[in-house]
């Protein structure tokens, strides 16, 4: 069983889900246990390869000790000030630290579900699942998918930008204000060829026979089947014999106090 | 909510966001950086960037809906290229686009000053910092700093994604490719007079 094979509505739901279900969460056990179970189930089943996951995960990192050291700076003064832990040599009330700890690992937690979904699921499937199982208009998902298709031309159109600047005499910049000038003055000319372009793709569309009607057939179909419910249980499952073991352990919190 | 749309504002708005979904996902390290220099405020402080393209969308289009599909679509374009942040941005954008929708819906979606811009930036930064609230676990940290990230928010909202997007939006007018767009056409109309 693949990762990839799921349906792309159903893993987005069972990611969402999870991540609604972390934010209610308080201690450092229960996301720091669902870190290394998506972990785990991301390098199994999702034919990943670690290189590129743990680069993926640097900012995710990143993030989590800035807020780590912001929540123990920042945080409201703890109710039991005395009980303190040493790390470092330096002193931290218990409940700030495991606080600070929570909130941190819920980063990583909510970085290690969207890395599963990032990983293995394909745009366009992903868009087509969207009109199929959640009913989002075609008209919409459609415009969308024609939209998407300009991202590669940006790049070319900045060049074009760049280089028509150029040959009007403007000069490449070095300062960091210089490039930052360089790069607002490309702004107004980029999203009018972006516009431009949009129109004509619409007009082009429309004149092919697309009414953006809910009653088409779609080249590829997608379904639930019994093994994308299966995922959503097992995730959810997870969550709930992480949150027991957290439990167990005595560190379970649930809402902040 | 679309039944009124033609397909050519739904396309040029997904253009549009497709455009913002690669400028939101280049300040997404801008951000990381603020953040770890300043702890979670530093998002704030450019906040108003994240909701810059519901303000140009609605103000360009003119057209119930504009506000929130615009910032939903471009969530899914950082999604759909890669952000790390996954699925649950698509969550976070719609809770942006609700926030400036609920302003211009306020006004009829007939009233398009600089002032409505404003509030509806101001909009995004209500509905955003409620869920930020929620989701990052703000309220294990001290009122003040709280309060201060929200004022921040507000601030930022209102400069960068009000003003900003105005400037933004006035510019493209102006070359004549929103001819056929409500703006556009008001423009033509402020000329001609």
């Amino acid at each position: 069983m693949y990762l990839q094979r799921l349906n792309p509505s159903i893993k987005a739901c069972t990611v969402v889900l999870l991540i609604i279900l972390l934010a209610f969460i308080f201690d450092p056990v229960t996301p720091m246990l669902m870190i290394f179970f998506t972990m785990f189930i991301t390098l199994a089943f999702g034919k990943v390869r670690w290189k590129t996951y743990f680069l993926f995960f640097i900012p995710f990192s990143i993030f989590a000790f800035g807020m780590l050291w912001t929540t123990l700076i920042f945080q409201k003064p703890p109710t039991n000030a005395a009980d303190t832990i040493t790390v470092l040599w330096w002193s931290y009330p218990r409940e700030s630290l495991l606080t600070a700890l929570a909130l941190s690992t819920r980063v990583l937690a909510v970085g290690s579900l969207s890395l599963l979904f990032i990983f293995t699921t394909n745009t366009i499937d992903f868009i087509l699942s969207l009109i199929q199982q959640c009913k989002v208009p075609p008209k919409i998902a459609y415009g969308v998918l024609a939209g998407y298709r300009f991202l590669p031309m940006m790049r070319d159109e900045m060049k074009l930008v760049h280089a028509a600047h150029r040959i009007r005499g403007v000069n490449e910049a070095h300062s960091f204000w210089g490039k930052w000038k360089q790069y607002s003055r490309f702004a107004i000319p980029l999203l009018a060829s972006a516009i431009r372009k949009a129109e004509r793709t619409a007009m082009a569309m429309e004149s092919k026979g697309f009414t953006g009607d809910r009653q088409r057939t779609y080249y590829k179909s997608f379904s639930v089947v019994l093994q994308d419910i299966g995922f959503l249980l097992l995730m959810v499952a997870a969550f709930a014999i992480a949150a027991y073991l957290s439990f167990l352990l005595g560190y379970f919190k649930w809402g902040a106090s | 909510m679309h039944a009124n749309w033609r397909f050519k504002e739904i396309v040029v708005m997904a253009a549009l966001s497709v455009v913002f979904g690669v400028v939101y996902l280049a300040f997404l390290p801008v951000g990381k950086f603020l953040v770890g220099l300043f702890g979670p405020i530093g998002y704030d402080i450019i906040f108003g960037v994240w909701f810059l393209v519901s303000i140009i969308a609605a103000y360009i289009i003119r057209k119930p809906g504009a506000a929130f599909l615009s910032e939903t679509i471009a969530a899914m374009v950082e999604v759909l290229i890669g952000s790390t942040a996954g699925p649950m941005l698509i969550i976070a954008g719609m809770v942006q686009g609700i926030g400036a929708e609920a302003v211009f819906a306020s006004m009829r979606w007939k009233n398009y000053a600089t002032w409505v811009l404003l509030l509806a930036g101001m909009g995004s930064a209500v509905t955003s910092f409620t869920y930020g609230y929620f989701m990052s676990g703000y309220a294990a940290l001290a009122t003040g700093y709280v309060v201060a990230m929200f004022v921040l928010r507000l601030i930022s909202g209102a400069v960068i994604a009000g003003v900003g997007g105005k400037a933004i939006a006035d510019g493209l007018a102006k070359t004549g490719v929103l001819a056929s767009f409500a703006l556009g056409k008001e423009q033509k109309r402020k000329d001609a007079a």
